[in-house]
């Protein structure tokens, strides 16, 4: 395959720098979160942001074309992992959502993620219509609800509720008729209930119970939330300084280096830190969201939208959920929460942007 | 139309992103307006709450003051020692975590709960005790496992400490837990319950003085309760140390004089009223109570009324017998019903109003004036001395002469006596006095009650000529306390003193307690327990019944020094066991006044 120059020329590189930006400002507060433990978790995080760019550099060079012609097969392949997650998964923090080889893990819904977008890619960039049929709804439905339901029956709820939302951005784009919306968001309530009722775990219905009043039970689910709002509360507008935070340093917020990192942005950084980073992460979302009317065709627009969407919903939630607006559901923020898994999705994810972009001329 | 084949017309798909991108911009406006909220409107909540997470106040527990004999021999010490507390609000599960900590400690999982149940109106954050006393090896390996036991609270603890074992113990008396209504009701310091606090003896009367200040310090812990360092100290302040006029001489050898018998022995210094000694035997060891789980069977001994623990020379009340007889005859002398000349012939036996009254020499004392009476212990003269005086002209003498009361010495819980009157007997026994019981009386039987320590205090008032001390144990405590002149004329000693010289120097009752070189007075005494035809009758089936012994002096005879007390309960006769033990103090106090 030749790399034409061409492409080279529409390489996004603002979107590259905004992203590199935001891993490195992770680095900086999962060195403060974990400094005191062993570990060295912040050259972990450098190390895998090395492998991210790789990944981003190997999927910018695939044609998105390609990929989506190969999207079945993906599915094929990914619902089957998911599938044989149940027989062959270690459990890890009650949940088999992992393969394990020695000490690599690998999470399928992960890639479950990135698939779902380049199937849908495929499905409705054949569609030219303003509005969905109710066949092609349907289609999408089913095609999403495998995956949906096996991730859903790990149990991981985080990645289920991503996943959801990433698909429900893909039927709104595509054109979710009034009705069909209605139907859908009763069905989702029906759902809902009933899935409170027979479906969630008591742990899960907990994190509900929780996030209305945190203070019922301060030890137990509660006390993650508690000691994040504190964390972030008590930095006040200018922070208590780099590797000062009493909530972080002393080890009172739980997953400081990982879904919780944000919280050390808020307690040694203040209102000043919180806002430079969400400043910066709104540029880099805009830049994605931007893409999407550079895209050549549905197809290139679909994948652009959904992946930025995949990002931009994980960074709500996972702001929101810190400081006590949502459940705690186990979702990073993508480039700054540590993990490989995480950060290796993301960066495929910038990946597919870029690689849509730079395609937007070409029939090449 | 040929750029339509290359290029779609995406406007719509574009206008759709578009909005939901607005809508995703709202969404993280909004969650900067809740930012904006929690960091900067309620920091000042957040602040505290992050400062609150992050200390701890740690207490410093004050070691309590020494308590020295007048040599400054230490009688009450503290040492290392640590402690394990139990702090509720860490409990997650207290059905497993009251087990664990059960098998951890060695402690019964009962005592656990129980101790628990005793401070529950505690805040659930303050530690409860649950087991103390540990030394630094057997707390390693509970530290050790800290963070399986949020809730266990290691610390360490200054503890009582008595360095001679069982010396004196009934004086230093010992110490339990302050129960959440004592802390609180002890308020000339900062108490605290579960602190140890004095519960008899000097412990308890001097406990506000001996209790320290305790300090603080400002932990800076993380959220597995680990401390990094301190912030903010106040180091604890000790107690005051407490200086008894005790000497430890004195005292070890009036205990060891009385190891295997029970009875009292006190050594007063008449001049200010200091106690030299006090001893009451049996005895305890009070360092089987500086721990907080005392068996309760330990503490049910020393705190029933009627426990052989119990402080005789205090709390234990007697029939003077015979050495109520110096008293019959001062009261006598002083209101002119006899005076030194005056004679009473015995013949072994007399009868007044109509009943017979034996001497205890059967064949009779024969003629004798008051100071061979005393000498003699002559019932006879003493009969007839009473029947003149009459009741209430001896209660008139005992209430001038102190007698009956306490003598208000510093240890808590002592008794007061009884000299009866004829409207004592009308209030209390609803019944008129008859002129009979006043004999019984006259030599120190019937119902008549002294302390041993309200003899001591009696022997040192004859002693002193009519001048009153306040026997106490604080050194220095009673400057400033002017010695209290009584009505008695000074002249009315004299022929007392002489007989009980006598009873001790010329072959008198008392002869047993004499030391050569030390002017000794003293009056012996045989208290009969039981009444006297009942005892006749036993001695008649061959069971002897033996008398409490009793002997009660001082010397030298001029300006005296020293006042020795001696009980023996069931010791026989005064002469035959008292006397020569009080003769063994008297010997110490001449070792150590003329080495």
């Amino acid at each position: 395959m030749m790399i034409d120059r061409r492409l080279f020329q529409e390489v996004d590189w603002v979107l590259i720098g905004l992203v590199l930006l935001n891993s490195l400002i992770g680095v900086v507060f999962i060195y403060s979160a974990s400094h005191f433990v062993p570990g060295a978790y912040y050259l972990k995080q450098v190390f895998w942001i090395g492998a991210g760019l790789a990944a981003l550099v190997l999927v910018a060079l695939v044609d998105y074309k390609f990929l989506v012609s190969l999207s079945p097969y993906f599915y094929g392949l990914t619902v089957a992992l998911l599938a044989a997650l149940p027989i062959f998964a270690r459990v890890i923090a009650g949940t088999r959502s992992w393969f394990a080889l020695g000490s690599f893990r690998f999470q399928p819904s992960e890639i479950a993620k990135i698939v779902i977008i380049l199937v849908f890619a495929r499905l409705f960039g054949q569609y030219k219509g303003d509005y969905l049929s109710s066949r092609f709804t349907a289609s999408a439905l089913v095609l999403a609800g495998i995956p949906l339901v096996l991730i859903v029956l790990q149990p991981d709820l985080g990645t289920a509720l991503v996943f959801t939302a990433v698909v429900g951005g893909g039927l709104v784009l595509a054109g979710l008729k009034k009705r069909t919306l209605a139907v859908f968001l009763l069905v989702s309530l029906a759902v809902g209930a009933g899935g409170w009722h027979f479906g969630l775990k008591d742990y899960q219905k907990r994190r509900v119970t929780t996030l209305l009043s945190p203070h019922q039970d301060p030890q137990g689910s509660g006390y993650q939330v508690i000691q994040s709002r504190i964390a972030i509360g008590s930095g006040g507008l200018t922070g208590k300084g780099f590797k000062n935070g009493s909530q972080v340093q002393l080890r009172f917020l739980p997953a400081r280096h990982t879904d919780f990192v944000f919280s050390v942005v808020g307690e040694e950084f203040g209102f000043l830190g919180v806002l430079t980073v969400i400043a910066l992460y709104f540029l880099m979302l805009a830049r994605m969201f931007q893409a999407v009317a550079k895209a050549r065709d549905r197809a290139g627009g679909y994948i652009v939208f959904m992946t930025s969407l995949l990002i931009a919903f994980q960074f709500l939630v996972n702001i929101l959920m810190i400081i006590g607006l949502f459940p705690v559901t186990g979702i990073t923020l993508p480039f700054l929460s540590y993990g490989g898994s995480s950060l290796l999705a993301s960066y495929i994810a910038c990946g597919l942007i870029l690689n849509v972009r730079m395609r937007r001329f070409a029939n090449v | 139309m040929a750029e339509e084949k290359i290029y779609e017309d995406l406007s719509t798909v574009r206008s759709r992103a578009r909005a939901v991108f607005r809508i995703v911009a709202v969404l993280i406006a909004l969650a900067v307006v809740y930012y904006w909220k929690v960091q900067i409107l309620d920091h000042q909540k957040y602040w505290e709450l992050a400062e609150s997470n992050r200390t701890r106040l740690r207490a410093l527990p004050a070691p309590r003051g020494l308590i020295r004999d007048r040599n400054g021999v230490i009688l009450a010490d503290n040492r290392a020692s640590f402690k394990v507390s139990l702090i509720r609000e860490n409990v997650v599960d207290p059905e497993t975590s009251y087990p664990a900590a059960s098998r951890l400690l060695g402690v019964d999982e009962a005592v656990i709960r129980e101790r628990i149940e005793m401070f529950k109106g505690l805040p659930a954050f303050e530690p409860i005790v649950i087991k103390d006393g540990l030394s630094p090896f057997d707390v390693a390996p509970i530290e050790g496992r800290q963070l399986e036991f949020p809730e266990l609270l290691v610390e360490a603890e200054p503890q009582r400490f008595y360095p001679h074992g069982s010396l004196a113990a009934h004086v230093l008396g010992y110490l339990q837990e302050r129960t959440p209504e004592e802390a609180a009701a002890f308020r000339e310091k900062a108490a605290w319950a579960g602190q140890m606090g004095g519960r008899t003896g000097i412990e308890r009367e001097y406990d506000v003085r001996l209790t320290g200040e305790d300090g603080s310090a400002v932990e800076i812990v993380d959220s597995l309760g680990r401390a990094h360092g301190e912030r903010e100290r106040t180091d604890p302040v000790q107690g005051e140390d407490v200086v008894l006029t005790l000497d430890v001489r004195f005292q070890a050898r009036a205990e060891e004089l009385l190891a295997g018998r029970e009875g009292v022995i006190i050594v007063l210094d008449p001049r200010s009223g200091e106690v030299l000694a006090m001893a009451s035997s049996p005895t305890f060891d009070p360092n089987r109570f500086i721990t907080r789980f005392t068996p309760a069977e330990w503490l049910a001994l020393v705190n029933d009324p009627q426990s052989p623990l119990e402080n005789r020379a205090i709390r234990g009340l007697y029939a003077p017998g015979s050495i109520f007889k110096p008293f019959m005859a001062l009261a006598g002398l002083d209101f002119n019903y006899v005076n030194a000349r005056t004679t009473v012939f015995c013949s072994g036996s007399t009868v007044i109003y109509g009943s017979p009254f034996a001497c205890w020499f059967r064949p009779g004392h024969g003629s004798m004036d008051l100071s061979e009476a005393i000498k003699n212990s002559c019932n006879i003269y003493f009969y007839q001395l009473g029947r003149r005086l009459g009741i209430d002209m001896i209660a008139l003498a005992g209430e001038r002469a102190g007698l009956g009361a306490r003598t208000g010495i510093d240890l808590p819980g002592e008794k007061d006596g009884l000299i009866p009157s004829s409207r004592w007997k009308q209030e209390t026994l609803k019944t008129p006095w008859f002129p009979g019981e006043t004999i019984s009386v006259s030599i120190g039987q019937g119902p008549i009650q002294m302390t041993p320590l309200q003899v001591a205090a009696f022997t040192a008032f004859i002693g002193r000529r009519g001048t009153r001390v306040r026997p106490h144990f604080l050194k220095g405590g009673a400057e400033g306390e002017a010695p209290v002149k009584s009505l008695f004329k000074a002249a009315s000693f004299g022929p007392v003193i002489e007989g009980m010289w006598r009873s001790v120097n010329d072959l008198g009752t008392g002869r047993g307690a004499a030391v050569a070189g030390l002017d000794i007075c003293g009056k012996t005494g045989s208290t009969q327990v039981m009444s006297r035809e009942r005892a006749e009758k036993l001695a008649e089936a061959g069971i002897e019944i033996k008398t409490h012994s009793w002997f009660s002096g001082f010397a030298p005879r001029d300006e005296p020094q020293i006042v020795v007390t001696v009980l023996v309960e069931y010791g026989g006769g005064g002469g035959e066991t008292a006397a020569p033990l009080a003769g063994r103090m008297f010997s110490l106090f001449r070792e150590i006044q003329s080495p």
